[in-house]
């Protein structure tokens, strides 16, 4: 009798959570991005697609999806490739990839914070290491966070030291999978390193690389605390992210109704990307051998 | 031989080179800001001091600790329960939930920074440990990876203690929670360290400085720019480095528990 409860009392805490602040967060986002509220006044009226009408002709706007779009356009393949690379250097099991793995993983799970922090140090302008070296090279002093371009750059190159010991585990994990004897096969063939590398295992990794490059989308459409320690989205917006902008109108100008549409639009744009990504994995995973 | 050692030697200066930002971190944070400036070397405990009490973050580190704590043990208890009836019940409407718990990974955090803000608003929680806490519950990862690990445990072992006469819950706790315990532990390690490190919702939910973490407090810090006219890195750095000790330190014990939980939720 109470046996057909029990799998029911067991889930309930943990999906009430998941109801509360993750399932119904969706809907009441897309309630109240069809209304006006400023989070003091009692009414919410409703005024249809107005939020979004604002948001799509909005410069900011459109500024913001334009730098998160490059910043992901830049920052993901060069991850994807850097990992690869460093997974099949140190697949082996001995002491000295083992240390290098850990040191590839420990920005990982470290403060984003303190990392924003130290690196905002290494890239000041003034008392900076990055400057430091160039003076000792004899060359000018350079205004990295100031500079438009290179704000960004700086932008991806921290958030590629900080996650890149992640996709190296996956993609260790998903070498370690591909069965020793292709390699062989292909090296008996006549392959050298690099043609067995291009031909057996990026092809084998596929499914891994798919994986990571969801997951690594996901996470860099939605980049933040970086620049929000490190440029504040500028100089004069150059890194300013959609989940920045979105802070900005809800929390700064407390446009409730605003910022919910651009919280559903980020929305729709990672769902339609996950889904689009999980059709191509369900056809790349034939590779698997 | 001879070789090995020089590939161990190059691994490990590449590993000190690429972790330096974190090694500067800590060394910076133990010269005197004169010194820092003038570029001579003096070191002093004095930024801890100052971090610590005139800049409150002992306060933070308490509540980073708090927060840290209560989040993993209520999440881990939460998925244990959750992770057994996944992996030991076919119940109707059982695979429909576990879809939604996986689907939470998917599932971009930013949509309910704003709905979630205006509940704990109602709720009175904003500037409380509470409003901290809750949303972070909401996570379906780690009930997802324990489910794949207790599948793996033989049934035969839960099937005795019915026989015994035991409940599901003693079941779960006799038999599944010791056995599972490795994964447990690299699972709490994982969610404790993600919380330390969040960042966006304690920005969103607290706005007195009593409550800060250390996240938030050391955000604060940079921007407020101690010191006239120029930044007191060395004083941020301790901050910094106060920030990210307790997670380095337990990185050190336990890197490879972590990796592990990390791996196996990522690939099967």
């Amino acid at each position: 009798m109470s046996r057909k409860l029990t799998p029911y009392l067991l889930v309930a805490p943990l999906i009430v959570f998941i109801a509360c602040f993750t399932y119904i967060p969706i809907f009441t986002s897309l309630d109240l991005s069809f209304r006006e509220w400023d989070f003091l006044s009692a009414g919410r009226p409703w005024v249809g697609l107005d939020n979004y009408r604002q948001l799509l002709v909005s410069h900011d706007f459109w500024n913001a999806l334009r730098v998160t779009t490059l910043f992901v356009v830049i920052s993901v393949p060069i991850r994807l490739v850097l990992a690869l690379a460093a997974a099949n250097f140190l697949l082996r099991e001995t002491r000295s990839s083992r240390v290098l793995r850990a040191a590839l993983f420990l920005p990982y799970v470290t403060s984003t914070v303190s990392i924003a922090v130290v690196f905002s140090w290494i890239f000041a302008t003034d008392y900076g290491m990055a400057n430091a070296v160039l003076q000792g090279l004899g060359l000018p002093k350079i205004g990295w966070l100031q500079d438009p371009t290179l704000a960004l750059l700086v932008i991806v190159i921290v958030n590629t030291w900080k996650q890149l010991g992640y996709d190296v585990i996956i993609y260790i994990a998903g070498l370690q999978a591909v069965p020793p004897e292709l390699y062989d096969a292909a090296a008996v063939d006549g392959g050298g390193r690099w043609h067995v590398f291009r031909r057996v295992t990026v092809p084998l990794v596929m499914p891994t690389t798919y994986f990571l490059l969801v997951i690594s989308v996901i996470e860099a459409f939605q980049i933040f605390t970086i620049v929000d320690v490190m440029t504040r989205g500028g100089p004069a917006g150059a890194t300013n992210m959609l989940v920045s902008e979105l802070y900005k109108i809800g929390f700064s100008l407390f446009d409730i109704g605003q910022g919910s549409a651009l919280a559903v639009l980020l929305f729709l744009l990672l769902v339609v990307l996950a889904l689009v990504k999980s059709r191509l994995i369900g056809r790349k995973v034939h590779y698997e051998a | 031989m001879k070789r090995e050692r020089l590939t161990a030697f190059a691994a490990l200066a590449v590993g000190l080179i690429f972790l330096s930002p974190v090694l500067y971190t800590i060394w910076m944070s133990f010269q005197t800001s004169d010194a820092y400036y003038t570029g001579r070397l003096e070191f002093t405990f004095d930024n801890y001091a100052t971090a610590l009490g005139q800049y409150d973050f002992g306060r933070y580190l308490l509540n980073s600790v708090l927060v840290s704590g209560a989040v993993t043990l209520v999440s881990l208890a939460l998925s244990v329960m959750a992770a057994f009836a996944f992996a030991r019940f076919t119940f109707p409407g059982g695979n429909l939930l576990f879809g939604a718990v996986v689907a939470t990974l998917m599932i971009p955090s930013h949509i309910s920074l704003i709905p979630n803000y205006l509940t704990l608003a109602k709720l009175g929680m904003l500037d409380s440990y509470a409003g901290l806490i809750l949303p972070a519950i909401s996570n379906g990862f780690a009930a997802f990876f324990l489910r794949q690990y207790i599948r793996g445990i033989p049934k035969a072992l839960d099937e005795a203690a019915y026989m015994d006469g035991a409940t599901p819950l003693k079941v779960l706790w006799r038999v599944i929670v010791p056995i599972a315990r490795p994964a447990i532990l690299s699972m709490g390690l994982f969610l404790f360290i993600t919380e330390w490190n969040s960042y966006i919702w304690p920005l969103v939910a607290v706005g007195e400085s009593e409550l800060y973490t250390l996240q938030v407090g050391l955000a604060r810090l940079y921007r407020i720019n101690p010191g006239e006219g120029f930044l007191d890195w060395p004083l941020i750095m301790a901050a910094s480095t106060l920030t990210l000790l307790p997670v380095l330190l337990g990185f050190v014990l336990v890197e490879r528990h972590l990796v592990r939980g990390i791996t196996m939720g990522a690939v099967k």
